[in-house]
């Protein structure tokens, strides 16, 4: 169960699990997962209609009751970086919707919230300039680096980070922090979480392969998954 | 310019309609299921308690239920809250209709509201811990993930099983001060339950006086009316939801009661079973819990209907097979009924706790008492409502749960 302090933890994504939906997910990073499900290009209100570019809504919802102030920031900082990637120009007079249902928050559900939506909206067919991978770090109370910790390694940490990146330039789209750290650590987390991007760019390759090449003559590896 | 995809959901349109019209009139269904076939059921519990995903075909719905302490309503000073939200937004992306919506959510949660609070399934006043001051709060959270038909039953499924499924903190309270305690230091405490309740959802169709159970979202659009019966494991009625425009008669409704009756039973038995059997599996490993991740893929630990109540279904499958048949021959009504009555008694002696729940079912009460079923069966319709009077004052002197004769009276009402 319990992986090393530099390594992501065990991805599993299903694609198109909704039927109601153009594009939906369902990802998990360990025993944390989530349901990212999207509709686009749709029919905009008038009070959010935009002649150069689609409208963007975006939604978090917790597993109970109404949003709290935690779970509207997270939204934002989706939404934020949605902005970023989409490709708004493709579609004016447009609206694209992009909600994520928490099914279990097990540490890093930041991370793993972008990284639901990424998947969603490259499932999902919508345009985007690039894809982007999340990645969470914390400092624990040892002063050691952990990346993407789980819940019970949260509850100690000096200091948190999210790291955003784009899968062209690797460029940064977001950075969170939460605590105290220096400026060495800062730099040194970051090359951590650039090299665990990577890792994570792989895995949408891969899934996307897989999901799309089911459908032609590849019988015997979707007999060998099942 | 751009379709909205909900304005477009499937059963909507003219020929649609017309073609599942047909295919009702035909004993055929789109899915290839019998009339009266349901789908599967699985469930899924998460890590947390009171976390459950119901998924019956692509109708998916999660159920979380939490609660924290409060203050009682004046008017009952020692009842616990008990509180019902469906939410249909989100990922189900049924909000983007907004007329739709409203009344989709305002059904559902009437449906629920009365399948639990006003039937009093829920023990309240367990819930109490100081009269006046303190009592929990529950709060049940329905989140529609998929709809493709009968979400009535899926969050029902849902709602009861999250709520049998979910443990509270234990709690005491000595001069004046309120402790909680946490889960190492005392366990937690299950809720309290009068009865079990579930719905089964028909559907009807001008075409045809053959009811389908369990609809689809393409066969509940098209549908002339839906009826939604929720039956509790003592197979009391607890409440009765019919609308629409078909023409529906007694004998059509007290069909759809009887069967609803024993699947809302052997639905509550599934429950149980899939609850114990996520007991163990918490014994087994304290960390091994991955929740609602094991949605994702592996299908270990999904319960199924089917594969829990795998005997069951065997046992049931050569007598739907002769009755259709036998419909589709000749629509002798008589005989089909008589299969049924047979059917009946057999079943309830197999369960514990005596059956005479039913008893307000009038044909069931004449193939008891009656020793020719087929004599029962053709005078059973002209029988319907002195049999159902002359039922009630059987009933009253019965030893029952006082709260038996509420859900009846309610249930008459609507009737």
């Amino acid at each position: 169960m319990d992986v090393e302090k530099d390594k992501l933890r065990q991805m599993h994504c299903e694609f198109n699990p909704l039927s109601r939906c153009d594009g939906s997910v369902m990802y998990s990073q360990g025993a944390t997962g989530l349901i990212g499900a999207v509709l686009g290009p749709i029919e905009v209100k008038t009070q959010n209609l935009s002649i150069d570019g689609s409208y963007l809504e975006c939604n978090y919802r917790p597993k109970a009751g109404l949003p709290q102030v935690k779970d509207r920031i997270r939204e934002a900082a989706i939404r934020d970086v949605l902005e970023l990637a989409l490709l708004a120009e493709a579609h004016p007079r447009s609206k694209m919707s992009v909600q994520i249902q928490e099914l279990e928050d097990r540490g890093s559900i930041d991370a793993c919230a972008l990284n639901c939506a990424c998947l969603a909206m490259l499932i999902g067919g919508l345009p985007m300039k690039y894809s982007f991978a999340a990645v969470h770090c914390i400092i624990n109370e040892q002063g050691e680096y952990v990346l993407d910790p789980d819940q019970s390694e949260t509850l100690h940490q000096r200091a948190s980070f999210t790291f955003v990146l784009d899968s062209v330039e690797g460029n940064l789209l977001l950075v969170q922090t939460k605590g105290a750290f220096k400026i060495a650590q800062f730099n040194d987390i970051e090359c951590l979480c650039r090299a665990a991007s990577a890792e994570i760019f792989q895995f949408y390759r891969s899934q996307v392969a897989k999901y799309h090449g089911r459908s032609e003559a590849t019988a015997e590896k979707a007999v060998m998954e099942t | 310019m751009f379709m909205n995809s909900n304005l477009f959901e499937p059963g909507k349109s003219k020929p649609e309609r017309n073609f599942v019209q047909l295919a009702v009139k035909q004993n055929q269904r789109f899915d290839g299921r019998r009339s009266n076939e349901c789908r599967d059921v699985e469930l899924t519990f998460g890590s947390d308690w009171g976390t459950v995903a119901v998924s019956m075909g692509d109708t998916k719905v999660l159920t979380r239920v939490t609660c924290d302490m409060g203050t009682p309503a004046t008017s009952r000073p020692n009842e616990g809250k008990f509180q019902l939200n469906v939410n249909l937004a989100g990922v189900a992306f049924l909000d983007e209709l907004q007329t739709t919506h409203d009344q989709r959510s305002l059904t559902l949660n009437s449906l629920l509201e009365r399948t639990f609070r006003s039937s009093r399934s829920v023990d309240l006043e367990s819930l109490c811990v100081a009269a006046e001051h303190h009592v929990w709060c529950i709060r049940v959270d329905v989140n529609v993930l998929n709809h493709d038909g009968n979400l009535y039953d899926a969050s029902t499924i849902a709602t009861l099983a999250a709520l049998m499924h979910f443990r509270r903190p234990d709690v005491t309270f000595a001069d004046d001060k309120l402790r909680i305690y946490t889960e190492k230091e005392r366990d937690f405490i299950p809720l309290l339950f009068l009865h079990y309740p579930v719905s089964v959802t028909y559907c009807i169709y001008k075409s045809s006086w053959q009811p389908i159970v369990d609809p689809t979202l393409l066969e509940e659009n098209a549908a002339d009316s839906v009826i939604v019966l929720s039956f509790n494991s003592y197979q009391e009625l607890c409440s009765l939801n019919a609308g629409g425009t078909a023409p529906t008669n007694v004998r059509t409704i007290m069909q759809c009661a009887r069967n609803a009756a024993t699947r809302c039973k052997s639905l509550v038995d599934f429950i149980r079973k899939a609850l114990s059997l996520d007991e163990e599996r918490r014994l087994q490993g304290d960390r091994l819990v991955d929740g609602l991740v094991a949605l994702i893929g592996n299908t270990q630990h999904k319960l199924s209907f089917n594969k829990l109540m795998g005997y069951k279904k065997q046992e049931q499958q050569p007598t739907p097979s002769d009755k259709m048949e036998l419909e589709n021959e000749s629509s002798e009504e008589p005989e089909v009924e008589e299969i049924e009555a047979k059917e009946e008694p057999s079943k309830e002696e197999t369960g514990e706790a005596p059956m005479d729940s039913s008893g307000w079912l009038p044909q069931d009460e004449d193939s008891q008492e009656l020793p020719i079923p087929s004599e029962a069966s053709t005078s059973n319709a002209g029988k319907g409502k002195p049999n159902r009077s002359k039922n009630k004052a059987n009933k009253k002197p019965l030893p029952k749960k006082q709260n038996h004769s509420d859900s009846e009276e309610e249930a008459r009402q609507f009737i």
